[in-house]
């Protein structure tokens, strides 16, 4: 279609994605999410300290309590928390607007399909990101006059990397939501691929580990990387072993890790000084990118079609 | 120059055809109405026109240019009440004309348009959520005037309004044509499209009918509406000055019953005329020319649009 060619233009996508802020500061959705995330990035630090917690473990290992491991600790809620909290607030977007009639108003203005689809990612990721940040900062002002370390470095990340990882659920909420016509329709893809994720890849990837060494007789060796690499695939996974790894880990081990438990080891053993370079971190990151575009992509070329 | 060619256009769902053929034009700087019952295939047209629906087979053109490919600059120059439409509800009436302002790189001032669509006395910082079918028909009328459109695009523009709304409707596509703009206006009331259209498309079941103008419609079909009158005692005096009135095409008396077929204009002289010559009318109704007499009237099949069927 030649109006692909037209795609986004100078500042449309924006008027919109300042639309959706505004609409949703209203709703007040901002300011329940804050609250959220400053208890749950806050509150873990402030109960240590008031447990003296710290001393506890410093005593008991001789190791010191530093924001980083703090970040470790968080992130698995995290891995959780964000992505379900950015399909609330993404899977929707398009297909509601749809739903009410609005879009007719947004699509009779000189906006085309790419400046709503983009608009509407751009619009919906600050409306995750904001909260996010917003936990972090009251996070730093709670741990600061505490006996835990403060490691800017390790903290900056973990808020940068949890905040990817929202707007990588939102891309993939926003491009299901433009893909179909309904917001149910939505919620089923959106909610369905989480609880894929979250439950039901590792067996995926497992299998089909399996199944290309059984049948296609690959080695042992490459069965572990394609388990790994499919593993990584899966973006709440890619967070939290490039968090693991940003926060200090070794890479290998890090990817190791997520393999749990004794398999964990063995498996940290096995990729010592021999990590394919599609396990690496720069990989990790470019999967949660994809995650934000290529869902977006899809989507708009849906959308880019429909008869609406 | 065209504003607006359709040329063979036909769209079909599935299975169901709901554009067949259409082929129109609509002259820059008329008012155009485009009539037909609901169903018909309308909004339909207006959806291809917006590039929200794709044809399934030929071509339509805004300004001279392709729906689909230059959509966005058609959208740039055009202004849309669309059917079916939603409001924002959290955002107020001014928030969504500021919206418009800065999606078309205008510069209206809001409490300009907020007055000229009667959305007065504070309305506009309400949420439009908040609003009724009326207010939020305003202000979507007054989101279509920003940056003083080449074109407006009314898709049953009088849907929601009360008699005050519909005559500033009424008000406002007059000036808009008087500025320079060419209005297209849907609707499925004959009377709406008579009172500001130059010239009037009509469409039955996916299929344009005819193409015509105001005058052509006026005597292709009786457009005037039947009183029936009962009376506490009928004079043939006051048979007589109503049969003499303006805009008066018919009158047929029967008993204390009277029937006449009378302009739009005329129906409250009819009952002046009436108590004028003693005569005490104790109930009366209208019947208006209805869509289907039109279709008749250049299809050319049943009975002869405006004729009596009473025995």
């Amino acid at each position: 279609m030649s109006s692909d060619i037209e795609g986004l233009t100078d500042g449309r996508w924006l008027v919109i994605a300042r639309k959706e802020f505004a609409d949703t500061i209203r709703s007040k959705v901002l300011w329940i999410l804050s609250v959220l995330f400053v208890s749950v990035f806050a509150l873990p630090a402030a109960l240590a300290q008031y447990f003296d917690i710290g001393q506890f473990i410093q005593s008991q290992t001789g190791q010191q309590v530093t924001t980083n491991l703090l970040a470790q600790q968080t992130s698995r809620l995290a891995s959780a928390l964000v992505p379900i909290i950015a399909i609330a607030v993404a899977y929707a977007a398009i297909t509601r607007e749809r739903e009410k009639g609005s879009l007719k108003l947004l699509l009779s203005l000189p906006h085309t399909r790419a400046d709503v689809v983009v608009g509407k990612v751009v619009g919906r990721s600050g409306v995750v990101a904001v909260p996010i940040a917003v936990g972090m900062l009251i996070t730093m002002a709670v741990v600061l006059p505490t006996q835990i370390a403060f490691k800017a470095g390790g903290f900056v990340t973990f808020a940068l990397l949890t905040m990817l990882l929202g707007v990588a659920f939102v891309g993939l909420s926003v491009g299901v939501s433009a893909a179909t016509s309904t917001s149910r329709r939505s919620m089923v893809g959106t909610v369905g691929l989480f609880v894929y994720f979250y439950l039901f890849w590792n067996s995926f990837a497992r299998g089909v580990g399996q199944l290309l060494k059984d049948h296609a007789g690959i080695a042992t060796d490459t069965q572990l990387h394609v388990t790994l690499f499919l593993k990584l695939l899966n973006p709440t996974q890619a967070y939290q072993t490039l968090l693991t790894s940003a926060l200090g880990t070794e890479t290998y081990v890090a990817r190791a890790r997520m393999f749990s438990g004794l398999m964990g080891q063995i498996v940290a053993q096995q990729l010592k000084g021999s990590l394919p370079f599609y396990l690496g971190d720069g990989m990790a990151l470019a999967i949660l990118l994809a995650w934000l575009v290529v869902p977006v992509a899809l989507g708009y070329v849906v959308f880019q079609a429909a008869d609406l | 120059m065209a504003a607006i060619e359709l040329d063979g256009v036909t769209k079909r769902f599935g299975d169901v055809t709901a554009l067949q053929n259409v082929s129109f034009t609509v002259e820059s700087g008329e008012v155009f109405g485009f009539l037909g019952p609901n169903g018909a295939g309308k909004s339909t047209t207006i959806n291809i026109l917006l590039d929200f629906v794709r044809p399934t087979a030929g071509r339509a053109r805004i300004f001279g240019m392709d729906v689909n490919e230059h959509s966005q600059a058609i959208r740039e120059r055009t202004g849309v009440l669309p059917e079916g439409y939603d409001v924002y509800d959290r955002l107020t009436g001014r928030k969504h004309l500021e919206f418009v302002i800065d999606s078309k790189d205008a510069d209206d001032d809001p409490e300009e348009i907020l007055q000229r669509v009667g959305l007065e006395g504070g309305d506009g910082d309400r949420r439009a959520g908040d609003y009724s079918k009326g207010m939020k028909q305003r202000l979507v009328l007054g989101m279509a005037l920003v940056d003083e459109p080449d074109l407006l695009v009314l898709d049953e523009p009088s849907t929601g309004l009360d008699p005050n709304g519909a005559r500033m409707m009424r008000e406002v596509v007059r000036e808009e044509s008087e500025r320079g703009a060419t209005v297209f206006f849907s609707s499925h009331i004959l009377g709406q499209v008579e009172a500001v259209c130059d010239r009037v498309g009509i469409l039955g079941e996916g299929e344009m009918i005819a193409v015509d103008s105001v005058e052509g419609l006026r005597s292709a079909a009786d457009l005037s509406a039947t009183l029936d009158v009962t009376t506490a005692g009928l004079t043939d005096d006051a048979v007589d000055a109503v049969r003499s009135l303006d805009g008066v095409a018919s009158v047929t008396a029967n008993d204390d019953h009277l029937s006449v077929a009378v302009d739009d204009a005329g129906k409250t002289a009819v009952l002046s005329a009436l108590e004028n010559s003693g005569v005490e009318v104790t109930d009366f109704s209208t019947e208006e020319a209805s869509l289907e007499d039109l279709f008749a009237a250049y299809t050319g099949d049943g009975h002869e649009p405006g004729a009596e069927v009473d025995a």
